[in-house]
C-alpha cells in the first residue's frame, strides 16, 4: 500500500467555463435578435449577414455546441478527474481539446451568417469544420477513456455512464450524420436525398438533443446536486435502470419529428411510441435529483445553487413530459411546424440546461478560485429573472403554437378554411412574439448578471487546483481461489441480464414482421422471458451472488462496448430498411425528372438563405393543409433533393406545391419586398439576390457530383449544362420583361424563381427540356403549364 | 426511508443510495410500455385502421361530399348576385385579403392583370370570370381559388369582381387581352 498525491488539472475546467459564459452570452444575444426579427422584420437589417435565416443556425448551433458544450466539458473534466480520483491523463489533449473546439466555433461563427451551411439542422457546418469536429471529439475521447484506464477507483458511479454514453453516441450520430460529397472546400451535398436524408437527420436532431444536451447533463447533475446539497444519491437501482433504458430507448425517438410526413407508417410510429416509453425514463433521472434533496428542502431558501439546480430538474421533468406528448400523432398534428415546439425546446435550453449550468458554476467558481461568491444576492436576483423569462418564453410559445396550430385547421361550415389567408395567422400571433422577446431578454440580462458576478468572484481570490491523497494498493499476491473463476469477459457476455435482455429483444424484432395470432404468441413469450428474468434476478440477489451491473461498472471497456451496442439497436432498425427503399419504383408510376441545371443553383441559393428555417416542404395529409397548400407530399417527388428540405417550422407558408402558383413577377416583388404582396408579412427581404451574380460556371459542375450521388443526369445533360441553364434563365428574364422588370439572366435572383417555380411540380408537369433555340420568349412557366 | 436505504457505494464524498422505485414511477413505466405494445399492434400486426394516407382520402372524400354545391354557376346567376350587396361586400373582403397583393386593392392591376380598364385576357363573361377565379390560369400564375375558399366565396369574389368592370381605377396597369365585346 502506498498514499500517492494527486493534483487535478482545473486549468481546463476554468477555461471551459469563461469560454461557455461568453459563447452564452454570445448566442443568447444572437437569440434575442432573431426574436426581435420574428416581431420587427426591419431588425433583419436589410444585410445578408444579419438576416435571420441566416443567424437562427448560428444561435441554434451557438447555444448547443458553444454555451452547453463548453458547460459539458468543464462539468466532465472536474467531475471525473475525483470520481475517478486521478488527473486528466493528458494536459496536451486537454489543451488541444479545448483550443480546437474555440477554433471550431470561431470557423460556425463567421461561416454561417456567410450562407455556408449544409442546411441540416444543428448540424449545419460545413464538411472542413465536420472533420474538425470529429478530429477533437476522439482527442477528447482519447483523453477521457485513457483517464479511465489509470483511475484510482475501482467502480464507475453512475455521471462517468453518462459521460460514456456521450461521447460514444455523438460520435456515431456526427459522423453518420454528416457524410456528404464535398463540391468545392465550403460546399457539399450529403449523400443522403429526402426521405432518407430526413430520417438520418431527425435521428441525428433528436439524439443530439438527447447525447449533447441531456445524458452529459445528467452526469452533471449526478455529480455536483449531492455535492451541493450534501444528501446521498437516492436510488442506485434507479440509476441503472434510467440509464440503460435512456440509452437504448432515446435513439428510435427521432422519427416523432417527421410524423404525418412522407416517412413510412412504420418508421412513424416506432417514432411515437418509442418517444411515449421515454417518459418514465427520463423522469427516473429527474427523481434521483430532486429526491435527493430529501431532508434538506430547506436549504434552498439560502442556496442560490441548490435554486437553479433543482429548478433545472423541475424542468428537465417538465419538458421530458411535453416531449412524449407531443410525440403523440394526433398532437404532433395541432403542435407540428408550429411555435410550441420552439418553447418546448427552449424549456429544455433555458430551464434544464441553462439552470443546471449556472447552478455548475456558481458552485464551482468560487472553489476554483479558493473563494466565496461575491454576491448571493445577484445570484438570487438571476434565478428569479430567469425563471420569470422562462416563463413568459414558454407561455407565450404555448399561446402562439396552439393558436396558429388551431387557425391553420379552422373551416368554415362548409369545409373551407377560415383563414385562408396565410398571414392572417401570423398577425395573430405577432404580439406573443413580443412577449417571447420580452422574456428571452430577461434571461440574458439575468445571465449577463451571472457572468459579473462570477468574474468579481474569480478576481478575489486565486486559482486553485484541486488536490486528493489516494491510497493506491500494491497488487498483493492474489489469495488463491478455491476455483478459477471464469474470466472477466466470460463473466459479463453470459451475464444473466445480458441474455435476457438479448432474448427479449430478440423476440421483439420478430414484432415487426408477425401476423396477429403469431404476434400474440411471441408477446405471451416476451411476458414469460420477462417474468422468468425477474425471479432469477430476485433470487441471485437474495443468494447474494455478485451483480452483473457490478461487474460491468468496474470494466470500462466492457461498458463502452454495451452502450454501444444499445444505440446501435436502435439506429440499425430504423436507418437499414430507410436506406435499403432507395430502389423502390415511386407509387406513382413515373420517375422523378432530376432539377435542370438552374434549378439546382437556384436550390444552393435556397439552401445558403436558410429557407428552411422558416418554410416547409411537406404537405401533411390533412384537408385542411391539402385545401391551403396542394396535394399530399409523397416521399418519390424528393427522391432527388440532396439534401432534403422538409423544414420543421412554418414561420412561413409551406413552400411544396408553390412551383406555378403565382407569376414570375410576384416572386420577384415579392423577395424584393414581401410586404408588397404579402401585406403584414414578417419576412426579411433579400435586395442582394438581384445583384449577386449567379456562378454559372458551377453547373455541369453540380451535375457531374449529383450524377455521382445516383441522380440520373446523362453526360449529354452534363455538357449541355450551361446552354440549358442560360435559355431557361432568359425564359424568365423575357418573361419579366413584358411586365417591364429587367433583370440580369446570369442573376442569382433568376436561379431562385426557377427553383421555386419547380417545387412540387411532378413528371406530369414537367416538359422535356426544350432545345436551346426554341421559342426564347416563352416564360419559365409558361412552358411548364400543367394541369394540377 | 432514505436515511435507512442500504448505502450502495460512496463516490468522491457521494453517498448513493440503494432505494426502491417509486411505485407511481413504475405505473408509468409499464403504462407505457403496455401503451405501446397494444399501438404497435393495433396500427401494424393487426392493421385494424388505415394508415395515415387511408386516413385522409376517407376525410378528403367526406369533405368532398359535404362540399358538393350544386348550385349551378350562369351568367344570370352570377348577375343576380352582383345585385345583393351582402355578397358584393363579402366578395370585396375576399378580394381584398387574397387577391389584392396582385391585382391591386382597386383591382387596378400590379403583378396581375387591370380589372377594371374593360380588357379581359379569358373572357368578359361572368361565367369566364367565375371560372378563372376558380381553376386559375397555372400557366399564367393565376392560382386555382376554389380549393382554398370553397364555392361560395368564389362566387362573392366573382360578383365583386363584374362591379369592378369599367371603374377605370387611377394609376391602372396597361390593359392586356381583348376588349370587352357589348
Amino acid at each position: 500500500m502506498q498514499q500517492q498525491r494527486i493534483i487535478y488539472d482545473d486549468t481546463t475546467v476554468r477555461r471551459f467555463i469563461m469560454a461557455s459564459v461568453l459563447f452564452g452570452i454570445v448566442g443568447m444575444a444572437v437569440g434575442a435578435l432573431v426574436a426581435s426579427q420574428l416581431a420587427w422584420w426591419q431588425a433583419n437589417l436589410g444585410i445578408p449577414y444579419t438576416t435571420y435565416s441566416r443567424l437562427r443556425p448560428l444561435h441554434t448551433n451557438a447555444v448547443i455546441f458553444a454555451f452547453v458544450g463548453n458547460m459539458m466539458f468543464a462539468g466532465i473534466y472536474y467531475s471525473s478527474q475525483r470520481l475517478l480520483k486521478t488527473r486528466m491523463a493528458s494536459d496536451v489533449l486537454s489543451k488541444i481539446h479545448f483550443w480546437g473546439w474555440q477554433l471550431i466555433i470561431v470557423a460556425a461563427a463567421v461561416t454561417l451568417p456567410l450562407g455556408i451551411t449544409t442546411s441540416k439542422e444543428y448540424a449545419e457546418l460545413e464538411w472542413p469544420i465536420d472533420l474538425a469536429i470529429a478530429v477533437i471529439w476522439v482527442v477528447f475521447a482519447i483523453n477521457f477513456f485513457w483517464t479511465l484506464k489509470k483511475r484510482n477507483e475501482k467502480n464507475l458511479y453512475v455521471a462517468i455512464w453518462f459521460y460514456i454514453a456521450t461521447i460514444v453516441t455523438v460520435a456515431v450520430l456526427h459522423i453518420v450524420n454528416s457524410l456528404a460529397l464535398p463540391f468545392s472546400p465550403l460546399k457539399s451535398y450529403s449523400v443522403y436525398a429526402g426521405v432518407q436524408d430526413a430520417l438520418v437527420q431527425w435521428w441525428y436532431g433528436h439524439n443530439a438533443v438527447a447525447f449533447f444536451l441531456t445524458t452529459p447533463i445528467l452526469g452533471i447533475m449526478y455529480y455536483f446536486l449531492p455535492k451541493a446539497a450534501e444528501r446521498p444519491v437516492y436510488s442506485y437501482r434507479l440509476s441503472i435502470i434510467h440509464f440503460w433504458a435512456l440509452v437504448f430507448i432515446y435513439i428510435w425517438a427521432g422519427p416523432h419529428h417527421l410524423l404525418y410526413t412522407a416517412l413510412p407508417d412504420w418508421a412513424q410510429s416506432l417514432g411515437m411510441i418509442f418517444s411515449v416509453m421515454l417518459w418514465a425514463p427520463s423522469w427516473g433521472g429527474m427523481l434521483n435529483g430532486l429526491l435527493t434533496l430529501k431532508g434538506a428542502w430547506h436549504k434552498l431558501r439560502e442556496d442560490p445553487v441548490l435554486k437553479f439546480l433543482i429548478a433545472g430538474v423541475t424542468f428537465y421533468g417538465m419538458a421530458t413530459f411535453e416531449g412524449p406528448l407531443l410525440s403523440i400523432k394526433s398532437v404532433s398534428a395541432l403542435g407540428h411546424y408550429t411555435d410550441w415546439i420552439v418553447g418546448h425546446v427552449h424549456s429544455g435550453a433555458l430551464g434544464w440546461n441553462g439552470f443546471m449550468a449556472a447552478g455548475m458554476f456558481y458552485w464551482l467558481v468560487p472553489r476554483l478560485y479558493g473563494t466565496k461568491l461575491h454576491s448571493t444576492k445577484a445570484a438570487d436576483a438571476h434565478f428569479w429573472l430567469a425563471t420569470v423569462g422562462i416563463l413568459l418564453y414558454a407561455v407565450s410559445m404555448w399561446i402562439s403554437g396552439i393558436t396558429q396550430g388551431l387557425m391553420w385547421r379552422a373551416t368554415n361550415a362548409d369545409g373551407t378554411l377560415l383563414y385562408p389567408n396565410f398571414v392572417e395567422t401570423l398577425l395573430a400571433i405577432r404580439p406573443m412574439y413580443i412577449v417571447r422577446f420580452t422574456g428571452g431578454s430577461m434571461y440574458l440580462v439575468g445571465f449577463i448578471m451571472m457572468a459579473w458576478n462570477l468574474w468579481k468572484t474569480a478576481r478575489a481570490g486565486q486559482p486553485v487546483n484541486g488536490e486528493a491523497t489516494v491510497v493506491v494498493e500494491t497488487p498483493a499476491p492474489a489469495p488463491v481461489p478455491a476455483a478459477t473463476p471464469a474470466p472477466g469477459w466470460v463473466q459479463v457476455v453470459t451475464g444473466r441480464p445480458l441474455i435476457f435482455a438479448i432474448a427479449i429483444l430478440t423476440v421483439t424484432m420478430f414484432l415487426g414482421w408477425a401476423r396477429p395470432v403469431r404476434a400474440l404468441v411471441l408477446m405471451g413469450a416476451i411476458i414469460a422471458l420477462g417474468e422468468f428474468a425477474w425471479i432469477v434476478t430476485r433470487r441471485e440477489r437474495e443468494a447474494g451472488r455478485p451483480s452483473w451491473f457490478g461487474l460491468i461498472e468496474g470494466r470500462p471497456l466492457a461498458f463502452t462496448v454495451l452502450t454501444l451496442v444499445a444505440i446501435l439497436i436502435g439506429g440499425v432498425a430504423e436507418l437499414l430498411p430507410t436506406i435499403m427503399l432507395k430502389q423502390a419504383v415511386p407509387a406513382h408510376g413515373e420517375a422523378q425528372q432530376p432539377y435542370s441545371p438552374l434549378e439546382l443553383q437556384g436550390r444552393d441559393l435556397y439552401v445558403r438563405e436558410g429557407c428552411y428555417t422558416c418554410h416547409s416542404q411537406m404537405i401533411r395529409p390533412f384537408v385542411a393543409e391539402t385545401q391551403r397548400y396542394g396535394d399530399v407530399s409523397r416521399a418519390e417527388e424528393f427522391i432527388y433533393d440532396h439534401p432534403f428540405q422538409w423544414g420543421s417550422k412554418r414561420t412561413g407558408p409551406d413552400l411544396h406545391r408553390l412551383g406555378g402558383k403565382y407569376p414570375n413577377l410576384w416572386h420577384y416583388t415579392h423577395m424584393l419586398d414581401p410586404r408588397a404582396t404579402s401585406p403584414g408579412s414578417n419576412m426579411p427581404p433579400y435586395p442582394w439576390l438581384a445583384k449577386n451574380q449567379l456562378n454559372t460556371k458551377d453547373a455541369p459542375k453540380k451535375l457531374t457530383l449529383m450524377q455521382k450521388l445516383g441522380v440520373p443526369y446523362t453526360n449529354a445533360d452534363i455538357d449541355t449544362a450551361e446552354a440549358r441553364q442560360k435559355s431557361q434563365a432568359e425564359g424568365i428574364t423575357a418573361d419579366l420583361a413584358t411586365q417591364g422588370v429587367h433583370l440580369k439572366w446570369d442573376s442569382e435572383l433568376v436561379a431562385l424563381i426557377a427553383y421555386l417555380q419547380r417545387l412540387g411540380r411532378g413528371p406530369q408537369d414537367v416538359p422535356v427540356q426544350q432545345q436551346p433555340g426554341g421559342p426564347p420568349t416563352a416564360s419559365a412557366v409558361d412552358s411548364q403549364g400543367g394541369t394540377r | 426511508m432514505s436515511d435507512k436505504a442500504p448505502l450502495h457505494y460512496i463516490y468522491d464524498g457521494i453517498e448513493e443510495h440503494d432505494n426502491r422505485l417509486p411505485n407511481w414511477w413504475l405505473l408509468i413505466l409499464w403504462t407505457s410500455l403496455v401503451f405501446s405494445a397494444g399501438y404497435w399492434f393495433w396500427y401494424h400486426i393487426a392493421e385494424l385502421s388505415p394508415g395515415q394516407l387511408g386516413e385522409y382520402s376517407g376525410e378528403a372524400a367526406e369533405v368532398a361530399k359535404r362540399n358538393a354545391d350544386h348550385k349551378p354557376v350562369s351568367d344570370e346567376t352570377l348577375l343576380a348576385l352582383v345585385q345583393d350587396p351582402t355578397t358584393v361586400g363579402n366578395g370585396k373582403a375576399v378580394f381584398q385579403a387574397n387577391c389584392a397583393s396582385c391585382h391591386g386593392a382597386q383591382g387596378q392591376g400590379l403583378i396581375g392583370p387591370n380589372l377594371t380598364d374593360g380588357f379581359w385576357l379569358h373572357g368578359a363573361k361572368p361565367v369566364a370570370i367565375h371560372k378563372v377565379v376558380a381553376e386559375g390560369v397555372v400557366a399564367k400564375g393565376m392560382p386555382a381559388w376554389e380549393r382554398t375558399l370553397g364555392a361560395e366565396r368564389v362566387r362573392a369574389v366573382a360578383a365583386y369582381v363584374l362591379t369592378l368592370k369599367g371603374t377605370n381605377a387611377p394609376g391602372g396597369k396597361a390593359p392586356q387581352g381583348e376588349p370587352e365585346q357589348p
